[in-house]
């Protein structure tokens, strides 16, 4: 295989607070090819939220702090790159949708004034105009193929509540062009009736239509790599659902690279290629969706998915998991996970902590268990 | 507009006394012959002529007159255009350089980065500002630099421009964590351009809540300088040197000519106060009064 697009090398990050050290990520190791979907899941806490905003370098410094690793992006280690530079890696290489769209837009500019700066920077990125990582790339060109998918119920339903004065004279001072192309990519996301949305104020709209928005704020600056961190976690189920078919649809239409965050192993299942299970900060396996969903090598991972509801009701309750995550300032010696597992061993207790380690079945298949063999026969 | 009277009547007052300032300007002044040279008496002039000295108020003169029998009432009016300019000219000169301030002060403000040595820098130097008693410093300056409205000026303006900065700064500390700041840098753009498109625009509106109310405040401390006689050569006609000049001629027994700039003093404060406030439970989210007039009238 090519040179993959994003290399995480042993990256661990502490966050230093009040009550001590958090080793919210531990040793993470992670490959993303080009045009590949790879996905994230865990627990709350367990540091998903971390490796996002770790990758274009979006975290809070202090309290957190990049203890080790490189994050290779494109052939250059973002993590050795001058924080001045960091900003045009970011937008059009690495563009990133967050979990909470109520507060991610700025409620003082009309969606048209956000969309048209995030369409500008890329103009001007692309045009040499503005300084660019390693030049204006352009990974794919959704613009000829923006075709919506055939009308479904749920777009009815997302019709917006349009105030009954839009200011037009405010739409029409942008260039035709920027409006243009703000439009083009709002009917990307299936939102109806772009033209007034444009003249909207972030808090006129519901949280399903801001989440599309968002979606079409980082889409529209073309980025190599999209990190969309639970970007369906704040809405309710049923705009969950929209928006997650809206992003299956749109990973067809654009070839980009995603890493999609999620604590939903059924969102995970749905939309990515490769699965990365993460526990207490590590990566403890990672491989193809079909692999780790039919036979996970890991007890952590059997578990999640024993957890997870199947059917409706008359299932009886759940079968949870015992224990709870470790404080991450204080982790159990050795494996994390071996307080809980069922399968512990002696030697799990012992330091270090182990690695991701390929599987005997598939080489893709990689976890970090001891005994993988023994953890594929637990139920 | 009716929901709240008070800031209704500060914004008509606001709104006469800049119109009276600006059409004052074109009234023609009162001049005297002395000895074969015409002099200026006053600038400009409702009443177009010397008269009685030391009339009460009455209808002819609502204001009574002076020692000179000039009408109080253009003498007041001559004095608006200065004091008025005054005021909000310090006002935005303070607030701009304060703003400046307090938005690098707030943005980079992480210790032990070279920004973060910057902000600690601004902080420490407003400090020192802060230290000392506002009006007092004000008046060692003005007396340094000399006689004069640009001493004056830039006397109140350095007293000034610190409590902005804190302000400022508070400001943009409770925003530069709200999830839309971090969007914006996701999205690419370079902190100066966060710093002064996103974040500006959603402090904007308590910034124009303290620039109205402090236009009153320095055209009060503009008039107490004048007043102890270090601002500007007595010709000049002034608010806070009127009342100094009149009560070491007039007053006692016409009080008339000193409470003429006073009440000027007075009503153009009042009228930047009401409106500030007024815009202040408008603007400010936090305002209980709003949600409460929303409530009552719903």
């Amino acid at each position: 295989m090519a040179e993959p697009l994003l290399e995480i090398r042993d990256l661990s990050v502490d966050y230093h607070v009040g009550a001590g050290t958090f080793h919210a990520l531990r040793h993470v190791s992670l490959d993303l090819g080009r045009g590949e979907v790879v996905g994230i899941v865990g627990e709350t806490g367990c540091g998903k939220s971390t490796l996002a905003h770790a990758i274009p370098r979006l975290l809070p410094e202090p309290p957190a702090k990049v203890v080790s690793g490189s994050v290779t992006f494109r052939g250059t280690d973002l993590l050795t790159l001058p924080k001045w530079q960091m900003p045009w890696v970011r937008g059009t290489g690495i563009g990133m949708i967050f979990q909470e769209p109520i507060n991610s837009l700025n409620p003082a500019y009309r969606i048209l004034d956000q969309l048209s700066e995030s369409i500008r920077t890329r103009r001007n990125r692309e045009a040499g105009k503005e300084r660019s990582f390693q030049g204006g790339a352009k990974p794919f060109d959704y613009s000829k193929e923006s075709k919506p998918a055939a009308s479904g119920g749920w777009r009815r339903s997302m019709l917006p509540s349009v105030p009954p004065e839009v200011d037009e004279r405010r739409i029409e001072r942008a260039p035709t062009s920027l409006k243009q192309e703000a439009l083009e990519i709002l009917r990307l996301v299936r939102i109806n009736d772009p033209e007034t949305i444009l003249g909207l104020f972030p808090h006129e709209l519901s949280g399903g239509m801001r989440q599309r928005v968002m979606i079409a704020m980082a889409l529209s600056e073309r980025p190599t790599l999209l990190i969309a961190d639970e970007p369906t976690s704040a809405l309710d189920v049923t705009i969950q659902a929209q928006v997650l078919t809206l992003m299956k649809e749109l990973l067809q239409e654009i070839q980009t690279s995603i890493l999609f965050i999620s604590h939903d192993l059924g969102v995970i299942a749905e939309v990515a290629d490769k699965v990365g299970v993460m526990y207490a900060g590590e990566l403890i396996e990672f491989g193809p969706v079909e692999t780790i969903f039919a036979s996970s090598g890991h007890p952590y991972t059997r578990a999640l998915l024993r957890a997870s509801p199947k059917q409706y009701k008359g299932d009886g309750p759940l079968p949870a998991l015992g224990g709870a995550v470790p404080n991450l300032s204080r982790l159990p010696s050795g494996c994390a996970f071996h307080p809980r597992c069922p399968i512990a061993h002696e030697s799990c207790r012992v330091p270090p902590p182990p690695d991701l380690q390929p599987l005997a079945a598939t080489a893709d298949h990689q976890s970090a268990c001891r005994f993988p063999e023994e953890a594929v026969k637990l139920p | 507009m009716w929901a709240n009277p008070l800031t209704f009547a500060g914004f008509v007052l606001v709104v006469l006394i800049v119109l009276t300032a600006i059409l004052v300007q074109f009234l023609p002044p009162i001049t005297q012959a002395i000895f074969g040279h015409s002099y200026t008496i006053l600038p400009y002039s409702l009443v177009g002529g010397v008269s009685t000295p030391f009339q009460p108020p009455s209808l002819a003169h609502p204001l009574g007159t002076d020692n000179l029998g000039v009408d109080m009432v253009s003498l007041v009016m001559a004095a608006l255009p200065l004091d008025l300019s005054i005021g909000l000219s310090i006002t935005a000169v303070a607030l701009a350089i304060g703003t400046l301030l307090g938005l690098v002060a707030g943005y980079w403000d992480t210790p032990g980065t070279g920004k973060g040595w910057l902000s600690v820098v601004i902080l420490r130097f407003t400090d020192i500002f802060l230290a000392f008693p506002s009006l007092i410093l004000a008046l060692a300056i003005a007396v340094t630099l000399g006689r004069g409205i640009w001493p004056t000026f830039i006397a109140i303006t350095v007293t000034w421009w610190p409590y902005y900065v804190r302000v400022v700064r508070g400001e943009v500390l409770s925003i530069k964590h709200r999830p839309y700041v971090s969007a914006a840098k996701a999205a690419g753009l370079t902190d100066t351009r966060i710093l002064f498109r996103h974040i500006v625009r959603n402090i904007l509106e308590p910034l124009l809540v303290y620039y109205t109310l402090d236009v009153g405040t320095v055209i009060v401390t503009f008039s107490t300088i004048s007043f102890i006689g270090i601002a500007l050569p007595p010709t000049t006609p002034e608010w806070g040197s009127m009342i100094q000049q009149y009560q070491a001629c007039c007053y006692p027994p016409y009080w008339w000519t000193v409470a003429a700039p006073g009440l000027a003093i007075f009503v153009t404060v009042l009228a930047f106060s009401l409106l500030g406030d007024g815009l202040r439970d408008l603007l400010d989210p936090r305002s209980r009064k709003v949600l409460a007039g929303g409530l009552a009238r719903e």
